[in-house]
């Protein structure tokens, strides 16, 4: 069974001709709704978070607001709301209120290409790989920014810390994905997907992409500043490292942007490595599959629910990370980077290239 | 007609916006601004891309100048003391010399954008809008093939590696002095 893909972009240049004011109309749902999704999510991570931590160290977490808690990050959010919105004397205004701004978009401009279910895609690139890995580099200037015009040593120190990490796995990450794109043969996310009908690329291809997945995890869980990666915030030593300045709403800028690309970097592995919203499937699913029957069982789910439940999946094993490793030290942070992740990664897109070329993999077509 | 007006409304925006922040890089006096005006120009560009229909271009622009020169910039610029980047008073010779530059470098444009060679001969060898063309032509090492052009640019970018390697790196006896007193 082929699926359709249609995205919003592509209904929106349906409704152009026509009606350019309805098409206009659609545009402005659109914004409203991925903002309102933003928030949504973002509320969503932060309780979950709090929740899962306090489990892992056999506590109860928010218990008072609400049925077990479950509203306790709408009040944490109305406080943020309500705060005084500082900037320190001598720091560079613009810069400080410009850096949350841009960390935010490098955030909302990756949500544009994420594949949620084949009919709910905001717009459908034929470069999304590239979109996706340079469009978030929007982030890591917004970290630097902050850290900059905070005028503050800790922020600095933090900002330069995160920096130099970000850039550094960013390498890992990309040649990650490349396995991928070399196994699927396009940049597309949807066609990435789509080439996934016959089995996910994290079995399909003898350890490849394994091997890459577990990079693409660490490389990922570094650039989005999460624990054992954490030094740029690590509050033991730089109280809260690029932020420390920050208040209010543009600090809940920042804070929201790190929970949401927590779930783009889930939301990218499940597409990249387990095929997104394309149900479990194994070998071809028309008449002479010996697995016919079970796909299709399988996609008696719709596909929306398996990208909900492969993301959730991820974001747990990103918060279990967190409560399980201790926080790296600069000097193994690099070193992990360059000399361990880095030839292993060269190594494995050689061999993934290799079992390309020679169609040496499941259901190679 | 809104489908024409488009494009050419969205090309003078973006044209307008490329001056604007282009002029702030020059003029700005706080080196860390300049970088990100710096950043709105390159953006912009990738926006000019986009409008010539090559999204592969304007990905690529964003990727390498935005999110990697840029970035790189910023973080030289974190790195060195501020105060010793700004000019407030360039010497004679120096205003002289970057006046014969913008000199030169105005009447070398003005030649090329007036001299009649612009045509559009090389347009059969650009590959269309498509990924995977523009990887094959990449790696074609035939007529239109853009192979030699490809290599030769890794072989200046990975000279220029060792090269940012060679005068980053410590001296062999400085390096044995700090074994030596730990």
């Amino acid at each position: 069974m082929a699926w359709q893909v249609k995205t919003i972009a592509q209904r929106t240049g349906e409704l152009l001709p026509g009606s350019p004011w309805t098409a206009a109309l659609y545009v402005l749902l659109t914004i409203l709704a991925v903002t309102a999704f933003v928030t949504v999510a973002g509320l969503v991570l932060i309780y979950a978070e709090r929740k899962i931590a306090a489990h892992f160290q056999c506590r109860v977490g928010p218990m008072r607001v609400g049925w077990h808690g479950v509203l306790q990050s709408i009040a944490d959010a109305i406080k943020l709301l309500m705060k005084e919105d500082v900037v320190p004397r001598d720091a560079d205004a613009l810069l400080h209120i410009l850096a949350p701004v841009l960390s935010f978009a490098g955030m909302l401009l990756v949500m544009i290409a994420l594949p949620m279910s084949p009919s709910l895609q905001v717009a459908d690139m034929n470069i999304g790989v590239l979109y996706v890995t340079a469009v978030s580099g929007l982030g890591v200037l917004g970290i630097l920014l902050g850290g900059w015009s905070s005028n503050n040593k800790w922020s600095l120190l933090g900002a330069m810390r995160a920096g130099a990490q970000i850039i550094s796995y960013e390498v890992s990450a990309t040649l990650a994905l490349l396995v991928v794109v070399v196994f699927a043969g396009t940049l597309q996310l949807s066609g990435i997907i789509q080439s996934q009908d016959t089995g996910w690329w994290i079995w399909r291809a003898h350890g490849c992409g394994l091997v890459a997945f577990a990079i693409f995890m660490i490389a990922g869980t570094a650039e989005i500043n999460r624990t054992p990666f954490d030094l740029a915030e690590g509050e033991s030593e730089l109280t809260a490292g690029f932020h420390t300045e920050y208040s209010g709403l543009r600090f809940s800028f920042f804070f929201l942007s790190e929970f949401l690309n927590m779930f783009v970097l889930a939301a990218m592995a499940s597409t990249l490595f387990f095929g997104g919203w394309m149900p479990l499937h194994v070998g071809p699913s028309g008449v002479g599959g010996h697995f016919a029957a079970f796909n299709g069982v399988m996609d008696l789910l719709p596909p929306g629910l398996w990208f909900t439940l492969k993301t959730t999946a991820i974001i747990f094993l990103l918060m279990w990370f967190r409560w399980t490793f201790p926080r790296l030290r600069v000097d193994q942070l690099m070193r992990l980077e360059w000399k361990i992740l880095l030839p292993i990664g060269f190594v494995n897109l050689f061999v993934s290239a290799a079992c390309v070329v020679t169609g040496f993999y499941f259901f190679a077509r | 007609m809104l489908a024409n007006a488009l494009p050419t409304l969205i090309f003078y925006l973006l044209a307008a916006i490329s001056l604007t922040l282009a002029w702030s890089v020059v003029t700005g006096r706080r080196i860390l601004r300049a970088a990100v005006s710096l950043m709105g120009v390159l953006a912009a560009s990738a926006g000019l891309y986009l409008l010539l229909d090559s999204p592969f271009l304007a990905g690529v622009q964003v990727l390498v100048y935005v999110g990697g020169i840029v970035v790189l910039l910023v973080f030289a610029v974190m790195l060195t003391r501020t105060t010793e980047l700004l000019e407030d008073h360039p010497t004679r010779g120096r205003q002289l010399l970057g006046g014969a530059v913008a000199l030169t470098f105005f009447g070398l444009s003005y030649c090329m954008m007036t001299a009649p060679v612009f045509a559009n001969r090389a347009l059969t060898a650009l590959p269309k809008n498509d990924v995977a063309a523009i990887g094959r032509a990449l790696l074609d090492t035939g007529e239109n093939g853009y192979a030699l052009p490809f290599e030769v640019v890794s072989l200046l970018l990975l000279a220029a590696m060792i090269g940012g390697i060679v005068i980053a790196r410590k001296p062999a006896a400085l390096v044995k002095s700090e074994v030596h007193h730990g």
